[in-house]
C-alpha cells in the first residue's frame, strides 16, 4: 500500500484521492443487508401473489367450504373428504383421462407441425417473412374468436361437413358426438398452439451455424441425417423448454373447451380445469374445486418432472 | 383552539397569556362550541346520503335503460338515498355476493336468479323481508310460482323483478310455405310440423341443450306439462318427455348441435333462418323483432289436447342482504317504489319480462300479443327450486347429464334417466 501510494504521488497528474473513510459499523451492517434488500420486492411479490394463493387453495381443499360455511367463515377442516368425494366421481376420472389425452395429442401435433415448419423456413424463398408473420396469427388471435370459429366449422351444417359431403362422406355433428367432441377441441387447440412451437424452434434453428451443415454435407450426410444428427441435438435445450411450456399451457386450457362444448355432451369432454370450474362456481363447492385444482398442479409438476428425467437420460 | 384565539382576540397576543388562561377562558365560549357542534351534526345528518348498492348481471341495453330510468325516478323522489348499480358477470354474481357478505361489506341488494334465492338464503346472508312485503299491495296479487321461488316456510327472501319463461316462437312464412296453418299445440303436432318444416339446411325446431342449466330449463316445460318431476325421473312422464326430444333429434327435425347451443346461439339459428321454430323466452323478442322476421309466439305444446302447459320460471329477484339497518330500510324503500303498478309495468316492458304481479301481467298481455302466451302460462308456471329446494343446482346437474346422454345416443332413455335418478336419490339421502 505504502509503495503504491508513493508511486501514485510521484506519477499521478491528478490530485490524490482522499482515502475512503474506514468502514463504519453501520455501513457494514448495511453492506450485509443490501443484497437482501434487492431481492426483497421479488420475495414479497412471490409470497403475496404466488405462495399465499397456492397455500390458501391447498388448505381450502382440506376444508368443508361450500356456500353455507364460506359465508359464516368457519369452514371446518374435513381431512381428505374433498379428495375422497372427488376421486369417487366418474366425471373426475373422465376429466383426468381427457386432460391427459388432450395434452398429449395437442403437444404431439403442435410440436411436429411446428418443427416441420421451422425446418421448411430454414430455406430462403420470397415472402418468407410475410408468411412467418401470418403463421403467428393463430397464436395472436384471441382464444374466444378461435373457439367460436371452430364451433362454427364443426357445426352439423358447417364447412367441415360440407367439405366431407363433397368427398361423399356423411356429415357428423362433430362437437355433439361423445367421442368426437374432445377431438374437435384438440384440433382447435393444435391450431392455436402450433405457432408458438414453430417460432421458438425456428429461432433455435436460426442460431445453428451453417458451417456445421456444410461440414456434414462434405462428409456425405443426407438431409434427414443432418436433421437428426445436427439440428435435433443442438435444438435439445429449446425443445425441452418448448415442451415444458407447452405442457403447462395445455394442461390448464379452459376457455377453449368451455366455449366449444362446455364439457359436454354429458360431461364427456370435460378437462380438469372445466370440471373444477363447474364444481366451484356452478355447484359452489369451493373445497372440492380446490381439491381438483391441487390435482391439476400435481399433474403439471409430475409431467414436467417426467420431461426433465427424459432430458437427463 | 390555540389558533382560534388570536383571531377572536386580535389585540391579545397568545404568548402573553398564562398557560392556564385557556382553561379559564373556556366557560365563556362553551356555548359557541356546543352550538357549532350541534349545527355540524345536524348538517351532516341532513346531508348524509344512504347509498344502496345493487349488484346485478344485466347487459341487455333495454334492461340497463330500465334500471337507469327507475334510478332517476327513485332518486328524484328520495334525495337522501343514492342508488348505485354494480355490474358483475352472470357466473360470478353468487360467489361475489357471498364474498362481499363474508367480509361484512355486503351489497344492499343483489339481483339473484330465482332458482338460487333459497340456496343463498340458506347461508344466512339474506334478510327475511316477510313483514315488509306483506304490506305491499302487489304481493297479494303475485303469481304463486314466483312467490314460491323466494319463500321458505313463512320467510320471504326477495321480491321478483319480473318473470320469464318459455314458449314456442315460429316463423310465419316458413309455416305457410310448408302448408301449416297453425303452430303445433300438442306433442304429436309438434313432431309432425317440425318434420314438415325441416328442409336442409333449415331445421324444423331449435332447442338449447348445452352442458349447463339451460338444458334442464328447456326440458322442464316438456317434463312438467306431462306431469313429471325431476325428483322422479324413472316414472313414465319423464321417460315420455325425454323420448320426445330423442325422437325430434333422431328424425333430424332438431339439429344435433343443440347440445352445444346456449340460448343466444339458439336464437341466432332462428333469426338466421336456420330454424323454423324455437323454444325461447321473452327476452329474445327484441332481437327477433330487429331482425325483421315475420314471427309469432304460441304457448308451449302439451302432451295431449286439453292439457295445460307447465313452464319453469326465470327472472331475477331483488334480495336484501343483512347489514346496516339504515341501508336495509333504504333498500326496502327502493323495492316498494318499484312495486308501484305503473312503474312495474314500464320496467317489465323495457326488460321484456312478464310481471310477477297478475294485474300488471294481464295488462302487458293485452297490450302486446307476443307476450300473451307467456302471460297465459304464468298461472301454472312453477319455480324451479320447488324440486330439490336448495339442492336444485345438483338435481339439475344430474338431470342434464341424462338429457345429454340420451339425445347424443350415449345411453338409452331408460338407462340415462335411471342413473340420474340414482344420483338424485343419493343427494336426497345425504341431505
Amino acid at each position: 500500500m505504502k509503495q503504491l501510494e508513493a508511486t501514485r504521488t510521484r506519477v499521478s497528474l491528478v490530485p490524490p484521492v482522499e482515502p475512503r473513510p474506514l468502514p463504519h459499523r453501520k455501513a457494514a451492517w448495511w453492506r450485509a443487508l443490501a443484497p437482501y434488500s434487492f431481492i426483497l420486492p421479488i420475495v414479497v411479490f412471490t409470497l403475496l401473489l404466488l405462495a399465499y394463493p397456492m397455500l390458501y387453495s391447498l388448505t381450502l381443499s382440506f376444508r368443508d367450504a361450500t356456500v353455507d360455511t364460506f359465508v359464516s367463515g368457519d369452514m371446518p377442516f374435513n381431512g381428505f373428504a374433498n379428495y375422497q368425494q372427488t376421486l369417487s366421481t366418474g366425471t373426475f376420472w373422465q376429466a383426468l383421462v381427457n386432460t391427459i389425452i388432450f395434452t398429449f395429442c395437442s403437444i404431439l401435433f403442435q410440436f411436429t407441425i411446428g418443427f416441420l415448419l421451422a425446418l421448411f423456413f430454414q430455406n430462403r424463398f420470397p415472402l418468407k417473412n410475410v408468411l412467418i408473420a401470418l403463421l403467428l396469427v393463430p397464436w395472436i388471435a384471441p382464444v374466444l374468436t378461435a373457439a367460436y370459429t371452430f364451433k362454427g366449422l364443426f357445426n352439423e351444417v358447417g364447412p367441415v361437413n360440407q367439405l366431407a359431403h363433397w368427398f361423399g362422406i356423411p356429415g357428423l355433428p362433430w362437437l355433439a358426438l361423445p367421442g368426437f367432441a374432445l377431438a374437435g377441441t384438440i384440433v382447435a387447440n393444435i391450431w392455436i398452439g402450433f405457432p408458438f412451437n414453430f417460432i421458438l424452434l425456428y429461432s433455435g434453428i436460426c442460431g445453428i451455424p451453417q458451417e456445421i451443415y456444410e461440414a456434414a454435407r462434405i462428409d456425405g450426410a443426407g438431409y434427414w441425417r443432418r436433421v437428426s444428427y445436427i439440428t435435433l441435438p443442438i435444438l435439445k435445450p429449446v425443445t425441452v423448454a418448448v415442451l415444458m411450456l407447452g405442457t403447462i399451457y395445455t394442461v390448464k386450457v379452459f376457455d377453449l373447451v368451455w366455449i366449444m362444448t362446455g364439457g359436454g355432451p354429458a360431461n364427456t369432454s370435460h378437462l380438469l380445469s372445466t370440471y373444477a370450474y363447474q364444481v366451484g362456481f356452478s355447484l359452489l363447492n369451493f373445497g372440492q374445486a380446490a381439491a381438483i385444482a391441487t390435482v391439476i398442479v400435481l399433474l403439471i409438476l409430475s409431467l414436467n418432472l417426467f420431461q426433465l428425467l427424459l432430458q437427463r437420460k | 383552539m390555540r389558533n382560534d384565539l388570536p383571531l377572536k382576540h386580535p389585540m391579545r397576543k397568545p404568548h402573553t397569556m398564562p398557560p392556564n388562561h385557556l382553561l379559564r377562558k373556556f366557560p365563556r365560549c362553551w356555548k359557541f362550541f356546543v352550538c357549532s357542534s350541534v349545527a355540524a351534526v345536524c348538517l351532516t345528518t341532513a346531508r348524509s346520503e344512504t347509498t344502496v348498492e345493487i349488484v346485478h348481471y344485466f347487459t341487455v341495453p333495454g334492461q340497463i335503460q330500465g334500471l337507469e330510468d327507475i334510478q332517476k325516478d327513485f332518486e328524484g323522489a328520495n334525495p337522501d338515498i343514492k342508488i348505485k348499480f354494480t355490474y358483475i358477470p352472470f357466473n360470478e354474481l353468487l360467489s361475489r355476493t357471498m364474498q362481499m357478505a363474508a367480509v361484512h361489506k355486503p351489497p344492499a341488494i343483489s339481483c339473484i336468479d330465482n332458482p338460487d334465492v333459497r340456496h343463498v338464503a340458506k347461508s344466512g346472508v339474506l334478510k327475511d323481508i316477510s313483514a315488509s312485503v306483506a304490506k305491499f299491495p302487489t304481493w297479494q296479487d303475485t303469481y304463486p310460482g314466483p312467490k314460491a321461488s323466494v319463500t321458505e316456510g313463512t320467510k320471504v327472501y326477495g321480491v321478483p323483478i319480473g318473470s320469464n319463461s318459455l314458449a314456442l316462437f315460429y316463423n310465419k312464412k316458413m309455416l305457410t310455405d310448408a302448408g301449416v296453418t297453425d303452430p303445433p299445440k300438442t306433442w304429436d303436432e309438434l313432431k309432425e310440423v317440425a318434420a314438415k318444416l325441416t328442409k336442409p339446411p333449415v331445421y324444423g325446431l331449435a332447442l338449447s341443450a348445452p352442458n349447463d342449466e339451460q338444458s334442464t330449463w328447456q326440458f322442464e316445460p316438456f317434463l312438467w306439462s306431462n306431469g313429471g318431476s325431476l325428483l322422479d325421473l324413472t316414472a313414465a312422464p319423464a321417460k315420455e318427455a325425454l323420448q320426445l326430444w330423442v325422437d325430434l333429434l333422431k328424425s333430424g327435425s332438431v339439429s344435433k348441435d343443440c347440445v352445444n347451443w346456449s340460448q343466444p346461439e339458439e336464437g341466432d339459428q332462428f333469426i338466421g333462418g336456420q330454424a323454423a321454430m324455437m323454444v325461447m323466452g321473452p327476452w329474445m323478442l327484441g332481437q327477433v323483432h330487429k331482425s325483421g322476421i315475420d314471427f309469432g309466439v304460441a304457448p308451449m305444446p302439451v302432451p295431449k289436447e286439453g292439457m295445460k302447459p307447465v313452464v319453469p320460471l326465470g327472472g331475477e329477484c331483488w334480495c336484501v342482504l343483512k347489514g346496516d339497518p339504515k341501508v336495509e330500510e333504504a333498500s326496502l324503500k327502493f323495492i316498494e317504489f318499484v312495486q308501484d303498478s305503473a312503474r312495474l309495468e314500464k320496467l317489465c316492458n323495457t326488460f321484456n319480462y312478464i310481471s310477477s304481479v297478475r294485474s300488471v301481467a294481464v295488462k302487458q298481455g293485452q297490450a302486446n300479443p307476443e307476450l300473451q302466451p307467456f302471460v297465459l302460462q304464468m298461472d301454472t308456471a312453477r319455480a324451479r327450486p320447488e324440486e330439490g329446494g336448495a339442492f336444485y343446482t345438483e338435481v339439475s346437474l344430474a338431470a342434464r347429464t341424462a338429457i345429454q346422454q340420451a339425445i347424443t345416443g350415449q345411453a338409452t332413455v331408460d338407462a340415462a334417466l335411471a342413473s340420474a335418478a340414482a344420483k338424485i336419490k343419493t343427494l336426497a339421502a345425504k341431505k
